[in-house]
């Protein structure tokens, strides 16, 4: 029963995340007045990547980055509480734990895009980084967040913090700021700056191809998937039916209507530069800060 | 027993000053000479090491009064705390004392006479440093054997007159703090060699300001050793990246911690209480937790921008000394405040910084390490100059990889295990005192930036692309010699993060064992091990008045589903049936990666640079 918990888990994320990829693909079409791929379009591209022959620059670390961003990822997810309900891997880590291991995902993208020696993936790698550092501290902070209301660091103590403790003016704010900071987590428009396929032609991704490739973009997938997860969890405890299976049928819900704006501001906005983004970045950092202070004092 | 260990310690530093006067005389015979030093810096280093096992796990001791060579009386203090400090002393400079060996061959026109007459009294001086217990004549003698051997020894390539000007700005500042120690304590009322017991009476009897300015000198007196901002600034960063790379790692790994010692002593045993004396202890814990998340952020900013591999290495010892003295300082604050749940966790914040002590020693001395064979291999340490040495250093390559991961605090590796500690500590106690919770997120935010860091001095020097244009020789992985230490050391960052129980029953220990203080007394009354639980030889931390299981670190756990699902990784990369081939760099079909248009080293992170260029320390095109 412990195990299967956590089967479901992998199940779930590793099961559906294309999907909610594909659906977004298709919403980005219609906006742009496009046809669109087909919805399942995302399986194919991973299953046809995986069967193509692994070209590399002919070093370890190049071969080493999608695997470790695919295994950072999983590691993560398979501890989360799905469907409101903790599973037993859950006790053994809190919520910095997440953060190093959700960090760990990116530095593999960097390790990649470094080792590929590729110009283009430099400068990518450059403004993922840059990135990384100023959009991390409102992950941070909104787990932060929980874990002062729940006083407590296990990460069932903060995801379910709202749920457990109630709203507040802090938790309004901190939800606005991470809704504000979504795109970037999921490096989508208007802060793919790293990426820009017109500019910089998939930054870090330049080199990659076959299954290397396709570990990245599952990697992306997982993560996209996990971030709206997060907020489901975080910000909507009322989808709580007291039922695992309609927990999950709830946050799936949840995660789709996530899903849905990610598409919606995506493809409507154009992208930024990187000094723009980072001043972006600093005010929601200072934004997810005060509603940290307003937590404490039970505001 | 206790006048044995005693008299194992002077033989150890008789061992190292014997080896000062011999070992020079082969100095021709460069291998020999090294062999020799390593010979006489083993034998010293085990003796040490197993005074350290003796005063931790059996038997701390008391201060006795030893007459050294004839003359000079002299309090020594050889108790469980001073023993930690030992070990870290002994293994570091056992393993640089080997990486020398076959790294001082680099230096071929020059001599390595002083090199092997200072390199013993430099660590008899911290041996000694550690072990005296006053602060007048025991104290000068240990602190100027340290001072002028390192300074020599940062000398060494005296033929570069930047060099010696760096060198002379470090004596003079080391001799500006040692005088603030002084001064300090003979306003604190201390006699010439006078006990730090008799020392803290006297203070005890004093009153108005004298405390204060007591407590204001000495710290900033071991605060320069430190190197907490912006006294670190002035003198370490041009110190350290001139120094010779073991020295360097010395530098960095060991000696600044016998500021960090110096610090936790002084605010934890030099603490007088009777009915008179009140001690600011709040006052004192928000200072020195100011003073270090200053000292982390901006030591961190400013090594992110540097291009120079032992100066970037050299600006984030900076940034992880603050990392330890906000531990200390949060410590200092809880533990005087009258909340039980806050003294808890004012201890589980001193194990932590005494935690990141011993890992940044190992990690920090293995980047020195590494960044030293870099030069060897290359003779260059100029990130924009290096590149792609992953193809032609491998081992290395994987060794330094191991060592960022640990710096960076990515679990399972050591970093992680005490940054946790520190981070979780200052969060729990947010329910309370507010401000520690906006330092913990800062510490947070900058282990990122100590990311960035390492990933550019990683990325730069290992990946990326730039030896096969900028450098002339043929660039082979370094010999047997210097690769050893950097296994072991290697070893101990993934142990020392796998299993943070044991380092945490140990450093548990440690304050329970050693006297003469509240800390050790309240380690033992307090019952700490009630509430700090082995989860798979992770750390569960409950405390009452916290939700139950406050806060957890199992990297076992986390190291065993990443390892499962790294291998499903593999499989997948593997399910289509497919092969691997080699292919060059594509830039769009235009042209070749070459000299001209590969990525440097300056243009890294740009934009954060720009926002951060208020911080100082930038690197001037």
């Amino acid at each position: 029963m412990d195990i299967l918990l956590i089967v479901v888990n992998v199940v779930v994320f590793l099961g559906l995340a294309p999907l909610f990829e594909g659906i977004i693909r298709k919403l980005y079409a219609k906006v742009q007045s496009r046809k669109g791929p087909p919805i399942v379009q995302p399986y194919y591209d991973l299953i046809k990547l995986l069967g193509k022959e692994r070209l590399t620059p002919g070093n370890v670390a190049f071969k080493l980055a999608p695997m470790m961003a695919f295994a950072s990822i999983v590691t993560v997810i398979m501890l989360v509480p799905l469907g409101f309900k903790v599973n037993i891997l859950t006790q053994y880590a809190d919520i910095i734990t997440v953060i190093y291991v959700l960090t760990l995902g990116g530095v593999s993208v960097l390790l990649g895009a470094l080792s590929s020696r590729n110009t283009y993936a430099m400068v990518g790698a450059s403004r993922e980084m840059i990135t990384m550092i100023m959009v991390e501290p409102v992950l941070a902070m909104t787990l932060i967040m929980g874990a002062l209301k729940a006083k407590g660091l296990a990460v069932s103590t903060s995801f379910f913090s709202v749920g457990d403790t109630g709203y507040g003016w802090g938790v309004a704010l901190m939800l606005v700021v991470f809704l504000m900071a979504l795109q970037a987590f999921v490096g989508r428009q208007p802060f793919d700056i790293s990426e820009a396929e017109i500019e910089i032609i998939e930054g870090p991704f330049i080199e990659y191809s076959g299954p290397y490739l396709a570990l990245f973009k599952y990697f992306m997938m997982i993560k996209q998937m996990f971030y709206a997860f997060l907020f489901v969890t975080v910000f909507m405890p009322f989808l709580q039916t007291g039922y695992y299976l309609a927990n999950i049928g709830t946050q799936l819900g949840g995660i789709l209507a996530v899903v849905v704006l990610i598409s919606l501001v995506g493809s409507t906005n154009p992208r930024l530069r990187i000094e723009q983004a980072v001043r972006y970045y600093a005010v929601l950092i200072l934004l997810s800060l005060t509603a940290v202070g307003l937590t404490v004092y039970g505001i | 027993m206790n006048s044995n260990l005693y008299g194992s310690l002077l033989l150890s530093m008789g061992i190292l000053v014997l080896s000062a006067v011999i070992v020079p005389f082969f100095s021709e015979k460069r291998k020999l000479a090294g062999w020799l030093n390593f010979a006489f810096t083993a034998v010293a280093g085990f003796i040490l090491l197993n005074i350290s096992y003796s005063v931790i796990f059996e038997r701390s001791l008391n201060t006795e009064l030893w007459t050294i060579a004839g003359f000079l009386p002299v309090y020594l203090l050889l108790d469980s705390f001073a023993g930690f400090f030992l070990a870290i002393i002994a293994v570091m400079s056992i393993m640089s004392a080997f990486y020398s060996i076959d790294y001082m061959e680099h230096y071929h026109d020059y001599s390595l006479k002083s090199y092997y007459v200072n390199y013993p009294i430099f660590i008899a001086g911290m041996v000694a440093i550690i072990t005296v217990d006053d602060l007048t004549t025991g104290f000068t003698v240990a602190w100027q054997m340290m001072t002028i051997a390192s300074y020599f020894l940062v000398k060494f390539e005296y033929k570069k007159p930047e060099n010696v000007k760096s060198a002379n700005k470090y004596l003079v500042l080391m001799e500006i703090a040692w005088l603030l120690i002084l001064v300090g304590a003979f306003v604190a009322g201390s006699g010439l060699g006078d006990s730090i017991h008799a020392v803290t009476r006297s203070l005890g009897a004093s009153t108005g300001v004298i405390p204060f300015i007591v407590y204001a000198l000495i710290f900033l007196g071991f605060g320069f050793k430190a190197a907490i901002f912006p006294f670190g600034q002035m003198w370490l960063p041009d110190a350290h990246s001139i120094a010779p790379s073991p020295i360097s790692a010395l530098l960095s790994g060991v000696m600044i911690k016998t500021g960090v010692y110096g610090i936790i002593r002084t605010f934890f045993w030099m603490i007088p209480h009777n009915e008179t004396f009140h001690f600011s202890g709040s006052l004192w814990g928000a200072i020195i937790a100011v003073f270090g998340v200053v000292t982390l952020f901006i030591g961190t900013v400013q090594s992110m921008k540097q291009s120079n591999s032992k100066r970037l290495l050299a600006f984030s010892s900076i940034g992880q000394v603050g990392y330890i003295i906000f531990g200390i300082g949060a410590a200092v604050f809880m533990f005087n405040s009258n909340s039980h749940y806050l003294k808890l966790l004012a201890l589980i914040a001193i194990i932590g910084a005494v935690y990141h002590v011993l890992n940044h020693a190992v990690f920090k001395g293995l980047l020195f390490l590494t960044s030293g064979s870099v030069l060897f291999a290359t003779d260059s340490k100029d990130l924009n100059k290096l590149g792609g040495l992953i193809k032609y250093m491998p081992v290395t390559a994987i060794i330094a990889g191991i060592a960022s991961l640990s710096i960076s605090g990515v679990p399972p590796f050591s970093g992680f295990a005490s940054k946790w500690t520190l981070i979780s500590t200052s969060l729990l106690a947010g329910n309370e005192v507010f401000f520690l919770v906006i330092f913990g997120i800062i510490a947070l935010f900058t282990s990122a930036i100590t990311l960035s860091c390492y990933v550019k001095f990683f990325g730069m020097t290992f990946t990326s692309a730039g030896t096969e244009w900028t450098v002339d020789k043929q660039v082979k992985e370094v010999g047997a010699g210097m690769l050893l230490p950097k296994f072991i050391l290697a070893a101990l960052c993934i142990v020392q993060g796998v299993i943070p129980f044991f380092y945490f029953n140990t450093i548990i220990a440690v304050f329970q064992n050693s006297g003469g203080s509240m800390l050790s007394a309240a380690f033992r009354n307090m019952e700490i091990d009630k509430y700090v639980f082995n989860t798979a030889m992770g750390v569960t931390v409950e405390v009452p008045g916290l939700s139950s299981a406050a806060s957890m670190a199992v990297p076992v756990v986390v190291l065993v589903i990443f390892a499962i699902a790294l291998c499903v990784a593999l499989l997948l990369t593997r399910s289509g049936g497919n092969t691997e081939r080699q292919a060059e760099t594509w830039l769009c079909g235009y042209q070749t990666l070459n000299n001209r248009n590969r990525y440097m080293d300056s243009s890294m992170f740009a934009a954060l640079k720009a926002m951060f260029g208020w911080t100082g320390g930038n690197v001037k095109k």
